[in-house]
């Protein structure tokens, strides 16, 4: 095994000045506001500054390893992680004031930051060096695996708010489908990028041009396994994740933007008829188009989101100063539009603009990766991240229906966040392993 | 340019707004779709592509969230809503709890008392209203249930120190947290006479304007029956239930104590009537006070016979317009009426205000001269009207104006209700120009009208309303209501010290107060003496 010399991660150690003052500032403005005093204390900020040690010890390790990997994703992360950790402890009081369920909100928002930033080293370190390969080795385990979790959660799962997406652990609560996203994507990857050498050869029938069976069959299994989800475990966010990730994965892998067209015309379908089909999804189409007609019971979220959004302005109310309490679920579905309302247009823009830049930066990761698996790998797991922003954000100021999935590294939830991480730390290892040695 | 042209629109509906968002975001989409060159390889060309359209839907959330917190912020924060089953109303939380948290102003009536007062327990603002009699005028405010009403609701940016207060200073207070400061009112209201005009009214439904004559101030806007806003204001939850039971009460109680007799209650003005058609008689030149009339007993109209009842001596056969308004007599202003024709009876009704709403602080229903248009077209309708039945409507206070604009020389003065608006420091923010809000008369008919009041006290029906210090002119009235039950009893009149210029215009209704006039007139009677005696107290 060759050292690699250990390297001052500059730009990183800059850029996390950012999400540094972030977290002590606006912690700080969470705990005083709602004493409406001036005078901090150090328990104030120990959870601020452990943050902020974390990161910079996380950026120097990488230093010291010699890990030559991007320098703005972690700095990114930091932030949107930095983001979520303010939320969970601004509405941490007001929930748990509420339901005893949430007692424990911040503590253990906290706590999976923490698990996660360790994941996020974690996986930069063991998998370097080409050991990533392990994971292309085993595409089709990762493939036995999705669809294992999948069909467990199904099986045993309760049902809660009418869909089946938690498992329960002793005390802990996991949601399988989260995982789902990586291990898919690297099937999906491993699978593309051996069968690319098929990519010309379509086959006839009769009269039409068929794509050639590699793809045929894996998009039919993709079609049928989201549907499944969709319609099986009531996870319509799920499901359109699974198969926008598949339609892009397909499109880049093949550049043949017929199969994606076709695809999303087969998935629209699909939809219209779940639309028809099934009552839930229809309410929420109804509440997505005018939740005002049902602003008592199924359109009650939507509508407090609106007026929390509303209220937020073009400065927002300020940290700790609006009152997205009154939204259902604002911890996790609607954690955007508690943004909204303290941190107002400003703060929404910037924090897509977060998602984006990152986002971006996982596609030119994915530019330059050493091998078409870590680049199908990178653009996959940059599109799980882009379009989850997409498809919660869109829901929540509705341009789409709403979908129950999580803002990444904003809402509160553990195995969302870990997930979020662990796709941070794979962009890491392959940005590391473009670098010649 | 595509931006701006979905800025531009931001105002439309949801289904259209997000056709013409889907339109720009394709347009948007077509518009940066790169052109790769060919050599590139097909991995980098799907990637670059798949990185443009992901930008374009953040772009087109941007413009969504534009939208929703920038453009339609406003009107979706105070969005009010009625859910359609349970007909429960939803509004945004956060207007409630900012109503909780305003230094909200206080209202005081002319002379300093507190009629409404926000106290403060802990951070929760209470709104008490300590004045039972004066209270309803104020209205209610009930911001966790019921909203606002009266004058809570018609001034409730000053009060709340939305409006009216320097906007810097308001922003000032915004950013350090302090609690909104609101404007406090200042009533012409007198609270010692509306205690008065209970007193007077003994809790038997009707109503009781004072107006200043002068001026057009209300002194008295006593309404009978009424309600208690301190029985539905709430800040805890555990004070829900028993605002809820009051409010309940209010809305089954079929005497609907909610709605103020005085400004929205609608009443047949009988005989009080009779001032509005003898002045338009004299005004348009077709009488004047001496003009002889003949009745002997019943009048013929277009095949009806009316009655007289009211002649004191029936052997007389002709009557002075004078007379007839200090008698009272029907068939006298019948044939005034059927003098005056439809169009003359409309245009005088007209002048005086009737279908016209009336510019005050609080929400006034429009009395009206015929509620079937062209009814008064019909003779025996005609005839009716002018000794004020056939389908007349009319509120107490537009009675008031019609007793205020005859006593000022045939100005209608706009009444108003608050006089100034002060910071709670008590600078003067704001103070209520006095204005004429109609001249229905000239000088002279006012004048002959007037006497023509003041002989239907001093020598007719009215002569309970003497008062010995002080000139009175008057007009009693007796409305058959058409429904089962006794009529209404009115009294409109003015009073002033001898040989000078009348000072206070009353109008009083009691509702099915029975035939004998007795009742409103002693109660207008005593008004008007009671606000002489405060006058003269504070002169």
């Amino acid at each position: 095994m060759i050292r690699r010399a250990p390297r001052f991660r500059f730009n990183e150690f800059q850029l996390l000045i950012a999400p540094s003052l972030l977290a002590i500032v606006g912690l700080l403005t969470v705990f005083l506001v709602p004493r409406g005093d001036v005078a901090w204390s150090w328990a104030d900020i120990w959870v601020s500054l452990a943050y902020v040690a974390l990161v910079y010890g996380l950026s120097l390790g990488f230093g010291l390893l010699g890990v030559r990997g991007d320098q703005v994703i972690l700095p990114l992360t930091a932030m949107l992680a930095g983001i979520g950790l303010l939320m969970a402890q601004r509405l941490h009081p007001s929930l748990a004031a509420r339901d005893p369920l949430y007692a424990n909100l911040a503590a253990r928002q906290l706590i999976y930051l923490v698990l996660g930033l360790g994941v996020l080293g974690g996986t930069t370190i063991l998998l370097r060096r080409r050991r990533i390969d392990w994971l292309r080795r085993y595409k089709y385990t990762w493939l036995l695996i999705s669809l294992a979790l999948l069909a467990v959660t199904f099986a045993v799962a309760p049902e809660i708010n009418g869909a089946r997406l938690w498992l329960t652990l002793g005390p802990i609560q996991v949601q399988p489908s989260e995982i789902v996203k990586i291990t898919l994507v690297t099937f999906l990857a491993g699978y593309l990028e051996d069968k690319r050498d098929l990519v010309g050869s379509s086959w006839r029938l009769g009269a039409l041009h068929l794509p050639p069976l590699p793809y045929l069959l894996p998009m039919g299994l993709m079609g049928a396994a989201s549907l499944a989800v969709l319609v099986l475990q009531n996870d319509l966010g799920a499901a359109l994740l699974f198969f926008g990730v598949f339609l892009v994965m397909l499109y880049v892998a093949s550049g043949r933007l017929v199969y994606v067209t076709a695809g999303l015309f087969a998935f629209s379908i699909a939809c219209w008829g779940a639309f028809r089909f099934f009552a839930r999804i229809d309410v929420r189409v109804r509440n997505w188009l005018d939740p005002w007609q049902d602003p008592l019971a199924s359109g009650y979220q939507q509508v407090q989101s609106d007026y929390a959004l509303a209220s937020g302005g073009l400065l927002g109310r300020g940290l700790g100063r609006g009152q997205p309490y009154h939204i259902p679920e604002v911890q996790t579905d609607f954690v955007f539009s508690a943004v909204g309302e303290e941190l107002g247009l400003l703060g929404t823009v910037g924090l897509l603009a977060l998602y984006l830049l990152l986002v971006m930066r996982g596609f030119a990761i994915g530019l330059r990766a050493r091998d078409g698996f870590q680049r199908l790998v990178a653009v996959g797991l940059s599109t799980i991240l882009g379009l989850q922003t997409l498809l919660i954000v869109g829901g929540v100021v509705r341009l789409i229906p709403l979908t129950g999935i999580t803002l990444p590294f904003v809402s509160y939830g553990g195995s969302s966040l870990l997930t979020n991480f662990l796709i941070v730390g794979l962009l890491m290892v392959i940005s590391d392993g473009d670098r010649p040695d | 340019m595509i931006a701006y042209g979905l800025w531009s629109r931001g105002g439309i509906s949801d289904a259209r707004w997000l056709a013409v968002l889907g339109t720009g975001w394709l347009l948007l989409l077509v518009a940066l779709w790169p052109s790769l060159p060919p050599s590139l390889p097909t991995f980098a060309r799907a990637t670059v592509r798949t990185a443009i359209l992901i930008t374009t839907v953040f772009v087109v959330l941007t413009l969504q969230l534009v939208r929703i917190q920038v453009v339609q912020s406003e009107a979706t924060v105070g969005r009010v809503a009625t859910d359609p089953v349970s007909d429960e109303v939803i509004a945004n939380p956060r207007v409630q709890v900012a109503d909780l948290e305003a230094r909200r102003g206080r209202v005081f009536d002319r002379n300093g008392a507190v009629l409404a007062d926000t106290l403060f327990e802990g951070d929760t603002a209470r709104r008490v209203y300590p004045e039972p009699e004066s209270a309803y005028v104020v209205g209610y405010f009930s911001p966790l249930l019921y909203g606002k009403a009266g004058l809570e609701a018609s001034y409730d940016d000053e009060l709340a120190g939305v409006d009216g207060t320097n906007a810097i200073l308001r922003n000032v207070d915004a950013l350090l947290d302090r609690p909104p400061q609101g404007l406090d009112i200042r009533l012409t209201l007198d609270a010692e006479l509306q205690r008065e005009a209970h007193r007077l009214l003994r809790g038997r439904p009707g109503a009781a304007v004072l107006l200043d004559v002068e001026t057009g101030a209300v002194l008295t806007l006593a309404s009978n029956p009424h309600y208690d806003p301190n029985a539905l204001f709430t800040a805890y939850p555990d004070e829900r239930d028993a605002a809820v039971a009051a409010w309940d009460d209010l809305i089954a109680d079929p005497t609907a104590p909610l709605v103020l007799r005085a400004t929205e209650g609608l009443f047949t003005p009988g005989s009080t009537f009779k001032v509005v058609t003898a002045a338009a008689a004299v005004d348009a030149g077709f009488a004047d006070p001496d003009r002889v009339y003949e009745d002997d007993g019943d009048l013929d109209v277009g095949g009806r016979v009316l009655v007289e009842q009211n002649r004191p001596d029936e052997s007389r056969d002709e009557w002075t317009l004078r007379e007839g308004m200090a008698w009272s007599l029907n068939v006298v202003f019948a044939q005034v009426g059927l003098q005056l024709g439809p169009e003359v009876m409309r245009e005088y009704a007209d002048r005086f205000g009737f279908g016209h709403a009336v510019p005050f602080d609080l929400p006034v229903a429009e009395s009206s001269l015929e509620t079937t248009p062209g009814f008064i077209d019909g003779l025996p309708a005609l005839a009716d009207t002018a000794f004020g039945q056939g389908e007349l409507q009319v509120t107490p206070l537009q009675m008031a104006l019609v007793a205020q604009t005859i006593a000022n020389g045939g100005e209608t003065m706009r009444p108003y209700l608050v006089d100034a608006l002060a910071t709670q420091k008590g600078d003067t923010v704001r103070r209520t120009d006095r204005e004429a809000w109609r001249r229905p008369v000239s000088e002279e008919t006012a004048a002959q009208v007037g006497s023509m009041m003041v002989s239907a006290v001093e020598e007719g029906v009215a002569q309970g309303a003497v008062l010995d210090a002080y000139t009175v002119g008057g007009k009693t009235g007796t409305a058959e209501t058409g429904d089962a039950g006794d009529p209404h009893a009115w009294f409109i009149g003015f009073v002033g010290d001898p040989g000078a210029k009348p000072r206070y215009a009353v109008a009083v209704v009691l509702e099915h107060g029975g035939a004998g006039l007795a009742g409103s007139l002693q109660v207008g009677r005593d008004l008007l003496a009671a606000a002489m005696a405060t006058a003269s107290v504070t002169e």
